[in-house]
């Protein structure tokens, strides 16, 4: 299982925020390049229709393969009063081979995305991951060299945590807290119908530029002109000061 | 790491693989001054599509299995043996198919036994049998020799080897032999340096050769 937060900032803004959030986690931060094939059952497979996702990390000398599912998230009275999403995910590290496999067991190519930015990893009362990443589209099939942006001049910001259902609620905690110092600076919208959204609208890599942008209106009007430059404010602070401030 | 061959019983043509056959080869291992040294298990699972149509189960393979191997419990292997195809993955790819609900484990296939060492090699003798059931389908061996990886490298004295086992074998007047088969690593995308995925390769090829003798065995009773 996985706590997640989900926002979308301007590109002009992602170096302050890189800058905030050295100095909020107080580690450096790691080059990310993760090319995401998302692969869907054919018409008469299954007992329902899956969803599966392979993600390369082309960031490695050798690219790596993972697998990853990601089930229902959770619902009900519990779920409505967090603002972090809770939902169950498995990941498993494969061989080169996996796109290969799914294809020969009846899959079929929905989708696919480049993210290429940057992540910090942290420990913070939960292991966060913070990640900040251009989404790209390819032109052409698996041509990551030849990529362009689903949405010039937004990047996605994720913060997730590992979680169980046992510790949810402390890492739901922990998640928030560390939230709580994005918030108020604008880059990061606790959103949890904006990230039940953006997978959807990522399979349509046409129209999603135009959907972030809608959800980005629906959310918070008017945030990427009012409250950014907020973040630009207060990583020139931290850097006015050596960047080693921890807020 | 190390060369490994994954060898099966061939009963001979009217006979089926037989508990006794075990304890004699055991027994053989043993006089060759084998040591003793734990138990083994590994598990292969044969999975079929589910599908809404019954009609279009032709369109997705029928030979897709999974394996884990004790030398690598991390670990779990898919093979697709038709196309020529093995994945290795994390083990928690299992919960991954199960939340798919795309395919289910049809059944299950134990391998299980005792290891012995000798000197630089390692045999692992054991028996074949549905999970969850003492039914004997088939007896597999792993040879094993520890100081050579290449595949290549390793022929010479892998077929020497098994000479001397055969010869011991033979010896107690067995209904059958041990056959080694070749498992085409080079048609999977496998090199010379020897992997768990070659492993996983061989037991596949192996169980679909137990399977055609005990259907063979079965034809001849009937």
């Amino acid at each position: 299982m996985e706590c997640v937060v989900q926002g979308i900032i301007e590109t002009q803004h992602v170096e302050a925020l890189e800058i905030l959030l050295q100095g909020l986690c107080g580690v450096h931060r790691e080059r990310l390049r993760i090319h995401e094939i998302c692969l869907k059952s054919g018409p008469s497979l299954g007992t329902v229709a899956s969803e599966v996702r392979l993600l390369c990390d082309l960031e490695q000398p050798e690219p790596t393969w993972t697998v990853r599912h990601v089930g229902g998230s959770m619902r009900g009275a519990g779920a409505d009063q967090i603002s972090v999403l809770v939902r169950p995910t498995v990941e498993s590290k494969v061989s080169k081979n996996v796109l290969r496999l799914f294809y020969s067991l009846g899959y079929k190519l929905d989708h696919e995305l480049l993210k290429v930015g940057f992540a910090f990893h942290f420990q913070r009362g939960a292991q966060i991951t913070v990640i900040v990443s251009s989404v790209n589209k390819m032109l052409k099939l698996h041509a990551t060299d030849e990529a362009v942006p689903v949405t010039p001049g937004i990047q996605l910001v994720e913060v997730t945590a590992p979680t169980t259902t046992e510790n949810y609620t402390e890492v739901v905690a922990a998640v928030s807290s560390f939230c709580e110092h994005l918030a108020p600076l604008g880059v990061l919208e606790v959103l949890r119908y904006l990230h039940v959204c953006i997978p959807f609208d990522f399979s349509s890599v046409k129209e999603s530029g135009e959907a972030i942008r809608k959800l980005l209106h629906l959310s918070k009007p008017g945030i990427s002109t009012g409250v950014v430059p907020t973040a630009a404010a207060a990583a020139a602070s931290l850097m006015s000061d050596g960047g080693g401030t921890t807020l | 790491m190390p060369i490994k061959w994954v060898l099966y019983w061939q009963p001979n043509p009217g006979t089926t693989a037989s508990s006794q056959i075990v304890n004699e080869v055991t027994q053989c291992v043993e006089s060759m001054n084998g040591v003793k040294d734990g138990r083994w298990k590994s598990t292969l699972t044969f999975y079929k599509p589910i599908v809404r149509d019954q009609s279009q189960l032709s369109d997705f393979p029928r030979d897709f299995l999974g394996i884990s191997l004790p030398e690598q419990p991390s670990k779990y292997f898919f093979i697709i043996r038709g196309q020529r195809l093995v994945l290795e993955a994390d083990s928690s790819i299992q919960t991954i198919m199960e939340k798919l609900q795309s395919y289910k484990a049809r059944v299950s296939l134990t391998f299980e036994g005792f290891q012995y060492q000798l000197g630089d090699f390692q045999l692992r003798v054991g028996k074949v049998s549905p999970t969850h059931s003492e039914t004997l389908r088939g007896i597999v061996m792993e040879v094993e020799y520890l100081p050579i990886s290449s595949v290549e490298k390793s022929r010479q004295v892998m077929e020497e080897f098994l000479d001397i086992l055969q010869d011991s074998v033979s010896k107690r007047s067995l209904p059958g032999h041990f056959i080694h088969a070749d498992s085409m690593f080079a048609d999977y995308g496998l090199g010379d340096h020897y992997t768990s995925q070659h492993t996983a390769v061989q037991y596949a090829v192996v169980v679909a050769q137990v399977i055609a003798s005990v259907q063979a065995g079965q034809g001849g009773r009937n």
